[in-house]
This record gives structure tokens, sequence and C-alpha cells, in this order.
């Protein structure tokens, strides 16, 4: 009997001490919190400015701005010093009054392709809150072997039932719902209320033509293994990554164009290390932190800064130069207001539910 | 007639093993896929990918966090489900069924509620996102669980030996601590197991409760929002071969506390 | 009554901190959480606009139905595949290899919730092993439409509920007294009538825990239809999850949160009969 009360005195006292040594552990070296997109996660990108600079940077990911806002919503002010966020989407954040102006002096604006500095959306009341960093197209992503590439001209053949069952849709309202926008002739910077009946039409085809719709993980796996041959909103960022294993896979920017997405670096205004976060910025936009950033584990992209240091393997495999041509044809992702965003949400939804 | 019954039923009890098996044999198997990809055609074997996850410190420092969130919030769980089916069982309290009820009621509610529950609480007084707020999840989870198992098998047998100790003087925390725990054991033992297994593979609450550092299924979640990598499999059978280490030394300490 | 009665405090210093810890971290919430639906985002005024919006809006509701069709659908056939499971191992394995066989059936488990569901959605793709088995046996034409669908997330659900159910039935099997089969012999009752009269009304109770455990947490759980239904439809969960994760909308997601654990509610006032905690 008392071996099994000191058994039991034993096992508390080794989890009180778990506990004590969990709560002692001292703070590390100073830390960087950075809110971002899945492609900030790698450690190839991390661990030179870690090691550089004697700190450690946490990351928590998320999927979508209206998911990066609603975490931060969900924190206390100082818990995050950076954040990627779509260009399109800093005036968002600098009206909840989050971000911190960035010194224009300090950062290589002048390097940047022009077409993705976005100052319309990066500047707000003539301070500039971010700085765009990566960019990429949502357009028709597909498996050269297993399609007509002559039909991924056209986005016509995305609710054509010839291709029925053999589509993914990425699971992100606001580009999808651009491109729908584009195939109908309409521009993504006007689109309005009276816009969302006709493009919940083309959404709802491309449903019926669709075997899922998924998000980061879930499209590049199906495309990747054959599940569907075509992914609406796909782009160099899930066929870049995946070139090597898989050349087959590509991506066309079709005659009626599409969405360029593009990520921005922006500082939370109560950051407790500005200097780090400042720090950090400069380190992603320089020519080695783009090159990392652009061949990021999680999904490949463009380089905001026309000075990366990729090799000529990765330019090609990007299509480098074939950028300007491209950035002519694309258009930026919507940018509703509340009242819009939470119509077009609630579309989305509709088409997710359809059967 | 017999031996036609006979090969039915193995076939069934075999046909429903292979079904339970199946997604962990594929798993194990694309564990040691050498290329990039755990899909077919297999090409392995190769180990490469559980060396990334014995290097990914990451993960490792997941994996910590989750059994140390599982060991103290079920110690906590089956402290206090032990203690309240003990007064239940012994003593008569106004409104029992009443109060008995609320302390299993959230048997009965979703996971993802009881995560989103709290967080709103917590996010309401200012209370930030951490380890600790999961494990607080994981108590309300299993302390219904420890409480319902162990009531349940307080019964008459053991009032007699406690009575026992009473007349021969022991106080009522003696009887309590050097008595009845030893005589329920089985049942502690059962809810602080189930409590482990239940918090240590539990998601939606440490997803919505925690910040960076993290649990092992919310790592888990991370990673393969990067991409579907063999890691994860590694991972998974890591865990799994882990569990099976765990299982057998149980066996024997069971065996050996049974020849006693 | 001898020096050594406990005094009144006792049994409240007991249950109290059980008590208080429910109280606290799953009540309080709960009232947090009622409040907040019966809010607009960013409003002031009380209003039942979220639920209104719930009840009007097709694509909300028919998540219910969705959620109710698969849960009840999976209920079902685990009850049914697990019932034979568990008899053989209580009444047809040799006891001694009974814990055995029972940690066998459970194993698989002990891997991650998440990497298996991926597993199965690997298993079940165009390419995978049972789609390989079904064309190269000839059982099939052609690789069929299994994973990111219904199918999936069903297969994925019963996959983890027989296990759960097998453990349940087997338990109230084992507990059964051998008595009751002797008196049905002993009354001229063949194995069949045994069965249908006597053991199957006796193992109710644990066919009706295990279903109501796998109505519970499957018509809760995100994971399952989030990773294996390829999005083509949405069940409550995922709903409730997308208005917290992308929209941030939690007055909404409080709103469906009640209305989920009503009918939850609502079932388990149907298995309110058998779910009673008895002490031994």
């Amino acid at each position: 009997m008392k071996s099994v009360l000191t058994k039991h005195l034993r096992a508390s006292a080794a989890a009180a001490a778990a506990l004590a040594i969990l709560a002692a552990q001292p703070a590390l070296a100073q830390e960087l919190n950075a809110l971002i997109w899945c492609d900030h996660a790698d450690p190839a990108l991390l661990q030179p400015f870690e090691e550089a600079n004697g700190v450690k940077v946490n990351v928590k990911e998320f999927e979508g701005t209206g998911a990066g806002l609603a975490l931060v919503e969900q924190s206390q002010p100082g818990d995050w010093d950076v954040m990627v966020i779509d260009s399109i989407d800093v005036p968002r954040g600098v009206e909840k009054g989050l971000f911190e102006p960035l010194p224009e002096d300090q950062l290589p604006f002048a390097d940047l392709f022009p077409e993705v500095k976005m100052d319309g959306s990066t500047v707000v009341d003539g301070k500039r809150y971010g700085i765009t960093e990566k960019f990429g197209y949502n357009t028709i992503g597909f498996n050269n072997t297993k399609v007509d590439v002559a039909d991924m001209q056209s986005m016509a053949s995305l609710i054509d039932p010839k291709y029925k069952g053999r589509i993914a849709i990425y699971d992100y309202y606001l580009p999808v719902m651009g491109m729908a926008a584009l195939s109908l002739g309409k521009k993504t910077a006007d689109l309005t209320e009276a816009d969302l009946p006709a493009i919940r039409d083309v959404l709802m085809k491309m449903k019926a033509n669709a075997k899922l719709v998924g998000e980061v993980t879930a499209s590049q796996t199906a495309l990747a293994t054959g599940e569907v041959d075509i992914l609406v909103g796909g782009g160099e960022w899930v066929t870049a990554g995946l070139a090597k294993e898989n050349p087959a896979l590509d991506f066309s920017i079709p005659k009626e164009g599409a969405v360029l997405w593009s990520q921005a670096l922006a500082m939370f205004k109560d950051s407790k290390n500005k200097d780090l976060a400042l720090k950090f910025i400069q380190y992603i936009v320089s020519p080695d932190g783009q090159a990392r950033l652009a061949t990021s584990s999680c999904y490949w992209g463009m380089p905001a800064n026309s000075k990366a240091a990729l090799t000529d393997e990765q330019k090609k495999t990007l299509r480098f130069d074939e950028q300007p041509e491209f950035l002519a044809r694309a258009q930026a992702y919507p940018a509703p207001d509340a009242d819009l965003d939470k119509k077009m949400q609630d579309v989305w939804t509709e088409m997710l539910q359809a059967q | 007639m017999r031996i036609a019954a006979r090969i039915l039923v193995s076939a069934y009890a075999l046909a429903i093993y292979g079904f339970i098996f199946l997604p962990v044999v594929v798993l194990v198997l694309f564990s040691l896929q050498a290329t990039s990809f755990p899909i077919p055609p297999f090409t392995g074997p190769s180990l490469r990918w559980y060396q990334a996850v014995l290097a990914d410190q990451r993960l490792t420092s997941a994996l910590f966090n989750s059994v140390l969130v599982a060991l103290l919030s079920s110690l906590v769980a089956v402290a206090l489900g032990f203690l309240a089916a003990w007064g239940f069982a012994r003593y008569h309290l106004p409104r029992s069924w009443l109060l008995r009820g609320l302390i299993t009621l959230p048997l009965t509610v979703s996971y993802l509620i009881i995560g989103m529950g709290i967080l709103i609480l917590f996010n309401a007084i200012g209370v930030p996102k951490s380890l600790i707020a999961a494990g607080i999840g994981h108590v309300v989870i299993n302390l219904p669980l420890c409480f319902a198992i162990i009531y349940s098998q307080m019964g008459e047998h053991q009032v007699n030996i406690e009575r026992a100790a009473r007349d021969l003087g022991a106080s009522e925390w003696k009887v309590l601590f050097l008595v009845s725990v030893p005589v329920l054991w089985p049942a502690i033992f059962a809810s602080f197991f189930l409590s482990m297994t239940f918090s240590w593979d539990e998601f939606v609450i440490a997803f919505l409760l925690t910040r960076f550092d993290t649990t092992l299924p919310v790592e888990i979640w991370n990673m393969l929002r990067s991409g579907l990598n063999p890691r994860t499999n590694a991972v998974g059978s890591l865990v799994f071969g882990v569990s099976i280490v765990l299982a057998l030394l149980l066996e024997l300490v069971f065996l050996r506390r049974n020849r006693q | 009554m001898n020096a050594t009665t406990p005094g009144r405090l006792l049994p409240w210093a007991l249950v109290t901190p059980a008590l208080l810890w429910t109280l606290v971290f799953f009540v309080l919430p709960f009232i947090a959480m009622a409040m907040l639906s019966l809010l607009e985002p960013g409003g002031e005024a009380a209003t039942l606009e979220n639920y209104r919006q719930f009840f009007y809006n097709p694509s909300y509701w028919r998540a219910l139905v969705n959620s109710l069709e698969v849960t009840l659908t999976v209920t079902v056939i685990s009850v049914l595949l697990a019932y034979p499971f568990a008899w053989i191992l209580a009444e047809i394995v040799p006891p001694r290899l009974q814990r055995l066989a029972l940690v066998l059936a459970v194993l698989p488990f002990w891997t991650s919730y998440v990497v298996r569901s991926y597993s199965w959605l690997l298993v079940l793709a165009q390419n995978g092993v049972v789609n390989e088995a079904l064309t190269g046996s000839g059982l099939a034409d052609a690789p069929l439409q299994l994973a990111n669908t219904r199918t999936a997330t069903v297969i994925g659900f019963v996959h983890f509920f027989v296990m759960l159910l097998t453990l349940t039935i087997f338990a109230n099997l084992k507990q059964l007294s051998p008595s009751y089969r002797r008196a049905a012999a002993d009354l001229g009752a063949g194995p069949v009538r045994t069965f249908w009269h006597v053991i199957l009304p006796l193992t109710l109770p644990g066919i009706m825990v295990g279903a109501f455990l796998t109505f519970v947490l499957a018509i809760g759980d995100y994971i399952t239809p989030q990773i294996l239904g390829g999005n083509n439809e949405l069940l409550m969960p995922q709903l409730i999850m997308m208005q917290i994760g992308r929209r941030g909308d939690f007055p909404l997601a409080s709103a469906l949160a009640i209305i989920l654990m009503a009918v939850v509610t609502i079932a388990y006032l149907f298995c309110a009969r058998w779910l009673k905690i008895e002490r031994a």
C-alpha cells in the first residue's frame, strides 16, 4: 500500500520538476514574432538571419488576410513584430491602426519590379506601410501531359464539361473570384455588388467541374498526385517547387488575363522590437533573402527585388524573363470594402455547399 | 457447418483488422519513401525522413510539449476527478445529482466548442494563448471522464475496507490516501491513461489556444500546410513506435503486479 | 457517531475543486459564448441576427443537415461493423488472448490523428492502394472517385468509431453473467433466439453508450471532414472554423456553436436512459 502512495508522490514530484524546468527556461536571445504565410517558415530562409543576429524568429502561419487579421485580433498588443500581408490589403491593417511606417531610405524600393511596388496600396496618407517582397499569379496550373495545352489559353475551358472532375479550385475566394471576374471581362479593381450574380454563375460552373476545393497543400498534392489535372488559381507557386520532380506541371496566363498575388512585409506599431523587425525586413528584401524566399519550400514565387540572387536554372523555372509580359496582362486582387467582402465570402460559402 | 462458420468468423475478424491497420501500414511504408512525395510508387526504403524529423527542432520541442501538457493535465484531471468522486460517493451532498451532472456535462460538448469558449473568455479578460491555456482546456475535457470512471467504481466493498480503517483510528485523509487510492487504483490508472491518450492526440483545443510553443498534432498540421511530405509519415511512425514500446512496458509492469 | 465523523466542510472541500474548474473553464466560457452570439460583430445591442442568418441562409443550415446525415450514417455503419467484431473478441477468441486482441485493435490509433487522416487520403486516392487493388483484380473498370468525397469522410470516421464501439460493446459483453445464457438454454431457446431476445437487449447499454459517444464526437469533429471531404460540402465544424479562422466573426461562430450544442442535447435526451452514471 505504501509503495503505491510513494509511487504517486514520486510521479507528482517529477511533474512538478518538469513544470519548474519549463517555467524557468531563461528567455533565450531576443525573439522576433512573425505572422506569416507558410513560405516564411523555411529554415533555409530564417537560419541565416537568426545566426547573423543571434536571435530567434517565432512564426505563426495563416492563409488569407482575413485569417491573419483575425489572429491579430485574438492577440494582445506587442504580441507580434512583423506580418506578411497581401500588398493590396495593407490599407486594411493601417485602418485598424496596426502598422508602423517604414523608412523609405533604408529599403531598396528602387530595385523592385515597378508593377509590384503597388504604391496605391502600400502608401497611405503619404506614409509607406508595406514593402512588396514576393509575387506571382493565380491563374491556371496544369499537367501538360494530361490536358490540351491550347485549351489552357482560355478560361472558358475551366467550365467546359470536357474537363469535368479533373479540376481543383484553390480555396481562397479573393483571387478565384477575381479570375471569374476576368473571365467575364470585368476589372478586378472595379467590382461591385452588382457583379456578384454573374461571378456566382461562373463559380458554380467551375464547382460542377471540380473534384475538390483545397488550400495550399491540398491543391499542390492533388495536382502533383494526378488526382486532378488542372488547378484553378494555381500558378508558379504550385508548379515551380515541384518542377524538379514533375516537370510536366506548368502554368499559363490565359487571354482573359490572370490575377496577380503580391505579398508585402509590414511592421507592427506596438512591436517591442522595432529595430530587429526592420533588420528582418531588410534581410528579406536583400538579394540573398529574396533568392531564398523565392525558392522557399512551401511555395515558390517571383522575388519582388529584380536583383535577387537566383541561379539561372531557378530563373528559368520561375520564367524570370517573361515576367514583364505576364505583369502587363495581370490584375491585382479585388480589394472589397467590409460589406462587399462579407457578401463575397457568402457567395464563396454558397459555392462550397453546392452539389 | 462448423467449419464454414469458423472460416466466416476468421475472415470477418481479419477483414476488420485489415481495415483498422490499412492507413497505418501505408503511413509507415511511405515514411521510408526515398523521393519527396508520400504517394505510390514506393521508391524506398530510405531513412532520410526519420533523420529530418529528429533534426527538426520544432518537431522535437512540440513532442516534448505534448508529453508535458498530457502529463500535467491528466494529473490534474485525475486528482480533481478522484476527490470529487470520493466526496460524492461517501457523503451526502445536497442536490448531488445536479452537481454530478454538471461535472460530466462537458462530455457532450464538442472539443471545438470547448476550445472556442475558452478562447473567447481568455480574449475578453486578456489572458494570452499558451501551452498552459491548452492544458486548461485538456483538463476540462478529461475531468468528466475521470470523474465518471472513478465514481462508477466506488461501491460497497470499498466502504467496508474504509470503515475498517476508520475503526482502527485512521483520520479521513489517511483513509483517503492510504486506503481508497490503492483500492481504486485500476480505475484511477484507467482514467489517467485515457486522459493521457485524449490529451496527447488532441488537435482543436491546442490549435485554438497555443501561439508559438505548441503540441505535436498542431505542429504536424502546420507542417502539412507547407506541403505533403514523408516527414509527417516519419513522425506518425515514430509516435506509433514509441506507443508500442510504452504498451509493452505497461504489459510487463501489469504482469509483474498480477504475479505479486 | 464516533469521534472521527468528518465535519460538514470536508465533503465540500473534496468536490469544490472539480466544481470550480468546471464552472470557471466550462460554464463561464459557455455563458460568454452565448452572450457573444447575441451580438453583431462590432455591435452593442442584443440581436438575434446571427441565428436569423443561420436559418435563412441555405448554405448554413445545409451544413447542419450534412452533419446529421454523415453522423447518423457513421453511427449506424460503425455499430453494424463493430458488434460482430466485439462478439468475436469476447466470445470466440480464447480468454488469455483477448487482451492482446483488444490492444491490437486499438494500437493503430496511437499514431497521430492528423497524419492518419492524411494517410486515408492517400489510401483512397486515384492511384492509391484501394483503387489499385480494385482495378488490378478486375472488380472495377476505372479508378473510383473515393478521396475528397463524403464517402471518404464516412470511411475516416467509421475507421475510428468501429474501434470505440468495439470497446464499449466488448466491455458490456464481458460483464454479462453466464447465468442468463444458461437460463435461456434451460428454457429451450436455440442460439439465435438466445441472442435476439436475451443477449442483444442486455448489450443495448453498451451499444447506446458507444453510439452516443460516436454521435457527439463525430458531429463536432473538424479534422476528418476537412482533410478527407475536399470541401465538396461543408459540415458544421468546418462552418464554425471558417467564421473563426477566416472572418474573425466570433458572434456568428458562437451562434453556430450553440445550435450545434442544442442538437447534441436533443440526442442526449434521447439516449439518457442508457447513459446514467451508476455506481457499481
